[in-house]
């Protein structure tokens, strides 16, 4: 429904948002994921128009809404700071879209006060009609400015990191609200957020940005299982990912050598990854078993996550690799600062990278399991 | 609530260093007294003083504190003096008028349009160029500027637009209207500025992205939000137009008394009495309009 086409803005000669293509669907929750300075911010003023771009096109229900003004384009923004206008209370921002649009206003103050209603029940703030901005949370807030974006009926809401600001308890509770909204609305939310968990468990599908490019685009739990290239395996966080080279058919890293998984062999990788809970540890000195590889690492420090813990090692050169463990899997074991260990998982867990950083072809297919 | 309780635990177990009881439960009240007494002595007294005095009895001579009605008598009464009293609201009404209508588009673009920091403050500080010089030759300045011989009516001559000059330029009510709006126009660009540049940037895009057009933006948002500078500057303006005789005297020839210069010729003839009447009117008149302004906005929530 909506479509962008090679998008790219920069700033002052820096390159914000680069060559974009990317296709919103209709009725779907769509996450944004980047880290800061991704360009995700950018793209979404691009898309409602408070930015125009330097190149490409934006096109709404085919329509070419490139250099329409953000009034009549039709969407909505939920502003990270949510933006709301202090001199107004919660009814009358909420009404304000209705009010006041340019295009099709609601001038029946009737209808306009039973759509506030109704859209103020839907996240949950019946009864703060007459509270002035001022005097409701954080929380409350967010839900106001939701409201307002939400009762317009947009085409497409965007969210600009909805639950930033918001403490953890809350962040929780508005991640099911937020998908439960959506779905009883049937309108496309694109979500953009730094935080990898939320981006992962909101998203019917999910765009990963680094330095103004998409860098895949798939359902979360493909994403997850089976990233295209070496930086989404970083920003899902839950890979200890390896720099290296093949040599002698082994791969090479932090002075040590492990094995391939069988579709790498043979080609050229610069990078290896290996998921954090995948990773099982034995005392120093054992050697995998058959269909394992593994290396030796130091034990620095572990911490307890509530239902987890997580086991943090220093390898010889330096670099840290993490283990998690489940409690309901195994009961945890304290190891004492700087015993030697050896770290060992199966080859099949293993994700190869090119040196470019892009998956090896193979992986696409081992993802099911 | 945990703040709190470790507050007054903390207070508590403070050794008094106070001593005395007294002082530890009142010490606040001392960092009051110097205020007050100061208020008190200068404003409180003087003004019953003022109001006291307006009631005495007047004779050429002397003033004597006998209480009398006869100075408010002569006022309401006097076509001069309660004339005086209207058109001092007149002007001052025409001045706010114009000082917003100047002001305001300037400080708006000064606080909307202008994105950079410190061009916003080299603007505002040039509005304030004109105080550099004292307030008397500012006023007399316009002299030669409106003079019958003046610049505008040499450069309208010249240029074959008019061929007798314009008189009513000098030395009437509108030359003092004009040189009142030149000097206090920068009082309500100030305060409106500062209220427009405060405002964030992101109410204005979400205004747009819920569809609404720049006028409706700036009717919704931007003039309801910059209302308490428009407030503060109109008070401002009111109580300096209010009280004014010099630019009146200057500009208008005398012609144009306010109740200012009627106070000024009246503690000048040492008719104390009847200046303190008209001082006990202007004080009315100014409290009055303060309290009208103060109610269009809460102050006390906006800044």
């Amino acid at each position: 429904m909506m479509e962008l086409i090679r998008l790219t803005k920069a700033y002052k000669g820096v390159p914000a948002v680069r060559d974009v293509f990317l296709i919103v669907r209709e009725d779907e929750y769509l996450t944004l994921l980047g880290p800061s300075g991704s360009g995700k911010t950018t793209l979404l003023r691009l898309l409602s128009g408070l930015e125009k771009p330097d190149a490409g096109q934006i096109h709404l229900n085919g329509e070419d809404v490139t250099y329409r003004p953000p009034h009549l384009r039709g969407l909505g923004i939920v502003q990270q700071n949510y933006a709301l206008f202090p001199h107004m209370s919660v009814e009358d921002n909420v009404a304000f879209g209705l009010r006041y649009r340019l295009i099709d206003p609601v001038t029946d103050e009737g209808e306009v006060k039973r759509r506030v209603a109704e859209t103020l029940e839907l996240v949950g703030l019946t009864g703060f009609e007459a509270r002035m901005v001022g005097q409701i949370s954080g929380g409350q807030k967010q839900r106001v400015s939701l409201a307002r974006t939400l009762v317009t009926r947009p085409k497409i809401c965007l969210l600009d990191e909805p639950l930033g600001a918001l403490d953890a308890n809350l962040r929780e509770r508005m991640t099911v609200e937020l998908r439960k909204i959506r779905e009883t609305l049937g309108v496309t939310f694109l979500h953009v957020t730094g935080n990898e968990t939320e981006a992962l468990a909101m998203g019917d599908r999910m765009v990963v940005l680094d330095k103004g490019s998409i860098v895949q685009a798939d359902r979360p739990d493909v994403i997850f299982s089976m990233p295209s290239d070496v930086r989404v395996a970083r920003f899902v966080n839950t890979y200890n990912v390896l720099e290296g080279a093949v040599r002698d058919g082994e791969f090479q890293s932090a002075g040590q050598a492990m094995t391939l998984p069988e579709y790498a062999r043979g080609s050229e990788a610069g990078f290896y990854a290996i998921r954090q809970d995948a990773v099982e540890i034995n005392a120093a000195g054992t050697v995998p078993g058959p269909g394992r590889t593994g290396l030796q690492a130091t034990y620095i420090a572990s911490e307890f996550l509530g239902s987890r813990f997580a086991y943090i090692f220093r390898m010889p050169n330096g670099g840290v690799f993490e283990v998690e463990r489940h409690l309901s899997h195994s009961d945890p074991v304290t190891y004492k600062g700087g015993e030697a260990c050896s770290l060992s998982w199966n080859l099949s867990d293993a994700l190869v990278f090119d040196p470019s950083g892009a998956a090896l072809e193979t992986t696409v297919f081992k993802g099911a399991a | 609530m945990d703040g709190a309780a470790v507050d007054t635990r903390l207070a508590s177990a403070a050794p008094s260093r106070d001593g005395s009881g007294f002082f530890r439960r009142h010490g606040h009240l001392l960092l009051l007294a110097p205020g007050v007494i100061w208020m008190v002595l200068f404003l409180i007294v003087p003004l019953a003083m003022m109001v006291y005095v307006s009631f005495w009895t007047q004779t050429t001579f002397a003033i004597k504190p006998d209480l009398t009605l006869k100075s408010w008598a002569t006022f309401f009464a006097s076509e001069t003096y309660f004339g005086a009293l209207l058109r001092t609201l007149r002007i001052w009404l025409t001045v706010l008028l114009l000082t917003f209508l100047f002001g305001y588009p300037t400080a708006l673009y000064i606080g909307q349009f202008v994105r950079n920091k410190t061009v916003q403050t080299i603007l505002l500080v040039a509005c304030v160029i004109p105080f550099w010089t004292s307030f008397l030759i500012r006023v007399l300045a316009w002299r030669p500027m409106l003079g019958k011989e003046g610049a505008i009516n040499i450069v309208l001559q010249g240029l074959g637009i008019i061929d007798h000059p314009i008189e009513v330029l000098l030395f009437t009510e509108l030359s003092v209207i004009i040189g009142m709006v030149q000097i206090y126009v920068v009082f309500m660009v100030g305060p409106v500025a500062f209220m427009l540049a405060r405002i964030d940037d992101s109410l204005f895009e979400a205004a747009r992205d819920l569809g609404a057009s720049p006028m409706t933006i700036f009717r919704k948002i931007t003039f309801p939000l910059s209302l308490p500078g428009v407030v503060v500057g109109a008070i401002f303006v009111s109580v300096m137009v209010l009280g004014e005789f010099a630019t009146a005297s200057a500009l208008s020839g005398r012609k144009v008394n306010l109740l200012g210069n009627i106070i000024v010729t009246q503690v000048g003839s040492l008719k104390w009495a009847f200046a303190a009447v008209i001082g006990v009117v202007l004080t009315v008149v100014m409290a009055t309009v303060i309290t009208a302004l103060l109610r269009v906005v809460n102050l006390r929530r906006e800044l």
